[in-house]
C-alpha cells in the first residue's frame, strides 16, 4: 500500500477561516476549564488529601 | 480503540484484499490479560501456575542473572524459565495473531525475534555497572561505580534497542513487524496492572481512593484546556484546516494515536489523516519517555505522586506513558532509597496508569461532542454522530484493568486472613509477566520510531504544532495540574 504523502495532502488542504462555533467550542472549553481549575484549587486546598 | 499505526501489517488476501480480523486487538488484550490474571489467582488455592515464569536480578556474573518467580520451579533453571516464557507467550500471542487473521508462521518467527532481542536488551540493562544503586548494591557486586539506572531503567536498553533497528536496519523492522504491537502488549500490561495494583492500593484504601478522585479531576482539566488551546494553536498560527486541526489537537494534547483516531472518525475525516498525525506521536512519545522521568527524578523526587501524574497526562499514547511512569517510579524510589526514604512501590506506576486508563475512558466522550458539534453544525451531513459511537470507542481493555482491580481489592480486604494473605504472591507472579509486557512494549515502541519520519516533505509544518504545543505547554500545564492535584500527597512509606 503506498503510502500518503503529507506535503502534497497539507498544500491541496484549503484555508478554513475560524467559525463562529469554533470559536465558541474553543472558547467554553477554555473557560470551563479554567474556571473548574480555580474551584478545584479551592477545594483542594481546603479538604487536602488524607496520607 | 483502533490501533492502525502500532499494528503490523494489515492481514491482506492474495488478491490484495484487506482481511477483517475476527475480534480487535483491544478485546484480545483483555482476554490474555484476564486469562493471566485467572491464572494468577490459583495461587490462592495452592495450584501454581505462573511460577515457572523468568525474572532478572541485577547481576555482575551473567549466571545469576535469570531466576523463576517461584521458588517451586527453580528446577528449571534461569535459562530454562526463559524458554518456558518464551514459549508460553508464542502460544498465546500465535493464537491472538490467528484471532487477527495475520500469517501464523511470520508471526512466529517476527516474536522470535522481538522476544529475544528485547529480553536480551533488558537483561543487559540489568547489570550492575548500569543498575546498582545504592552503596549496599555497589559493595555487594564488587564494583565502584553504577549508572544507578535501577534494574527497571533496562526498559531504556530495550527501547534504545527497538530505537537501533527502526533507524539503522530498517529492513529487519520491517521483517519483524507483525509481531511489533505495543498497543497489544502495553493493554496485557494494563490488564494485569489491575489486579496489582488492587494489593497496593488494598493498604492505604483511603489514598488510593483520593488518587481515584483526583485523577480524574486532572484529567477533565487535560482535557478542556489542553484541547481548546493546541486546536487554536493549529488552527489560527499554523493554518490547518479542520480535517487536520481537530485529530492533531486531540493526537498531542489527549492520548496521541488512540484520541487522533477516535476524532478523526468522529468528525468523519479521510482515515489517513489520523493515521499521519499517529505516525509523529510515536516518534515524539519516544523523545518524552527518554527525557521527562530523569526531569522528574532530579526536581520531583520529593513530590513522587505529582511526578507519576505528570507521566500520565504529558506523555502521549498508553504504552509510552505507562511504561514512563514506570522508569519514573524506579528511579525516584531510588532517589529517595539513596537519602533513607523507603516508599512503597507501586503507587508512582499506579497513578500514571489511572490517569492514562481515566483518559481513554474520556476518548469516546469527547469524540462524541467533537463528532456532535461536527455533524450538525460545521459539516451538516446525515451520518449523524451517535450516542452508540461512545460505546464503539470505548476501549475495552479498561473493563479488563477494572476488573482485576475489583477483583484483587475484594480478595485482598473481604475474604478470610488465610485467602488474603495469598493474594499478593499471587498477584505478584502475574505482576512479573507485566513486566515480560513492559519490556515487549518498550522494544515495539523503538522499533515504531523511525526519525526519518520527520524529514518527510511536509511533515515540517506538522512537526512544528507538536513541538510548540507539546513543549512549550501540554508539559508544563500537565506538571501544573499534577501539582495542583497531588503535591503533599505521598506513597506509604514501605515496611
Amino acid at each position: 500500500m503506498s503510502q500518503p504523502n503529507i506535503g502534497e495532502e497539507l498544500r491541496k488542504a484549503q484555508v478554513e477561516p475560524l467559525l463562529p462555533i469554533e470559536k465558541k467550542l474553543i472558547g467554553w472549553s477554555l473557560g470551563i476549564g479554567l474556571a473548574l481549575l480555580v474551584v478545584l484549587a479551592i477545594v483542594n486546598h481546603l479538604f487536602p488529601a488524607s496520607v | 480503540m483502533s490501533t492502525a499505526t502500532w499494528s503490523g501489517a494489515t492481514p491482506r488476501r492474495a488478491d490484495n484484499v484487506e482481511l477483517a480480523p475476527r475480534i480487535s486487538e483491544d478485546w484480545l488484550s483483555l482476554i490474555i490479560g484476564l486469562f493471566i490474571f485467572v491464572l494468577a489467582l490459583a495461587g490462592i488455592a495452592n495450584l501454581d501456575l505462573l511460577g515457572w515464569v523468568v525474572t532478572t536480578s541485577v547481576w555482575s556474573d551473567a549466571s545469576k542473572a535469570l531466576g523463576t518467580v517461584s521458588k517451586s520451579y527453580a528446577s528449571l533453571g534461569g535459562f530454562g524459565a526463559l524458554v518456558a516464557t518464551y514459549a508460553a507467550l508464542l502460544v498465546v500471542l500465535s493464537a491472538a495473531a490467528v484471532a487477527l487473521k495475520s500469517d501464523i508462521k511470520k508471526f512466529a518467527l517476527a516474536f522470535t525475534a522481538v522476544f529475544w532481542i528485547a529480553y536480551a536488551s533488558w537483561i543487559v540493562g540489568n547489570f550492575a555497572n548500569f543498575a546498582a544503586v545504592t552503596p549496599a548494591e555497589l559493595q555487594k557486586f564488587g564494583i565502584s561505580w553504577s549508572l544507578k539506572l535501577t534494574n527497571e531503567g533496562a526498559y531504556i536498553f530495550a527501547l534504545v534497542a527497538g530505537l537501533l533497528i527502526a533507524n539503522v536496519f530498517p529492513r529487519f523492522a520491517e521483517a519483524i513487524k507483525d509481531a511489533v504491537r505495543p498497543e497489544l502488549y502495553i493493554k496485557i500490561a494494563i490488564v494485569i496492572l489491575g489486579g496489582f495494583f488492587a494489593v497496593t492500593a488494598a493498604g492505604k484504601l483511603s489514598l488510593a481512593s483520593t488518587l481515584l478522585l483526583r485523577g480524574v479531576a486532572a484529567i477533565i482539566e487535560a482535557y478542556l484546556i489542553y484541547w481548546a488551546v493546541v486546536y487554536f494553536v493549529a488552527r489560527k498560527w499554523f493554518g490547518f484546516n479542520r480535517e487536520w486541526a481537530a485529530p492533531l489537537a486531540s493526537g498531542i494534547s489527549i492520548c496521541g494515536v488512540s484520541a487522533a483516531i477516535a476524532t478523526g472518525g468522529a468528525i468523519r475525516a479521510r482515515p489517513m489523516i489520523p493515521v499521519l498525525v499517529s505516525s509523529l506521536v510515536v516518534v515524539f512519545a519516544v523523545v518524552e519517555v527518554l527525557v521527562l522521568p530523569f526531569l522528574a527524578q532530579t526536581f520531583l523526587a520529593h513530590e513522587p505522586l505529582v511526578a507519576g501524574a505528570w507521566m500520565g497526562l504529558a506523555i502521549k499514547t498508553d504504552g509510552a506513558a505507562v511504561a514512563g511512569g514506570a522508569i519514573t517510579e524506579s528511579l525516584i524510589l531510588a532517589k529517595n532509597a539513596a537519602e533513607g526514604i523507603k516508599y512503597q512501590p507501586g503507587w508512582i506506576l499506579g497513578t500514571a496508569a489511572t490517569i492514562k486508563v481515566f483518559i481513554d475512558i474520556f476518548i469516546g466522550i469527547w469524540a462524541f461532542v467533537l463528532g456532535y458539534i461536527w455533524t450538525n453544525h460545521i459539516n451538516r451531513t446525515s451520518d449523524k454522530a451517535s450516542l452508540r459511537e461512545i460505546w464503539q470507542r470505548f476501549p475495552k481493555f479498561v473493563i479488563g484493568f477494572l476488573v482485576t482491580f475489583a477483583v484483587g481489592l475484594y480478595l485482598a480486604l473481604a475474604t478470610p486472613a488465610g485467602i488474603a494473605a495469598k493474594v499478593p504472591a499471587a498477584m505478584g507472579e502475574a505482576n512479573t509477566l507485566r513486566v515480560v509486557f513492559f519490556i515487549l512494549t518498550f522494544f515495539s515502541i523503538g522499533v515504531l520510531s523511525n526519525f526519518k519520519k520527520l524529514w518527510q516533505e511536509g511533515i515540517g509544518r506538522l512537526a512544528a504544532v507538536y513541538v510548540v504545543s507539546l513543549f512549550g505547554f501540554v508539559i508544563w500545564v500537565g506538571l501544573l495540574i499534577s501539582w495542583l492535584f497531588f503535591s503533599g500527597v505521598k506513597p506509604p512509606l514501605a515496611s
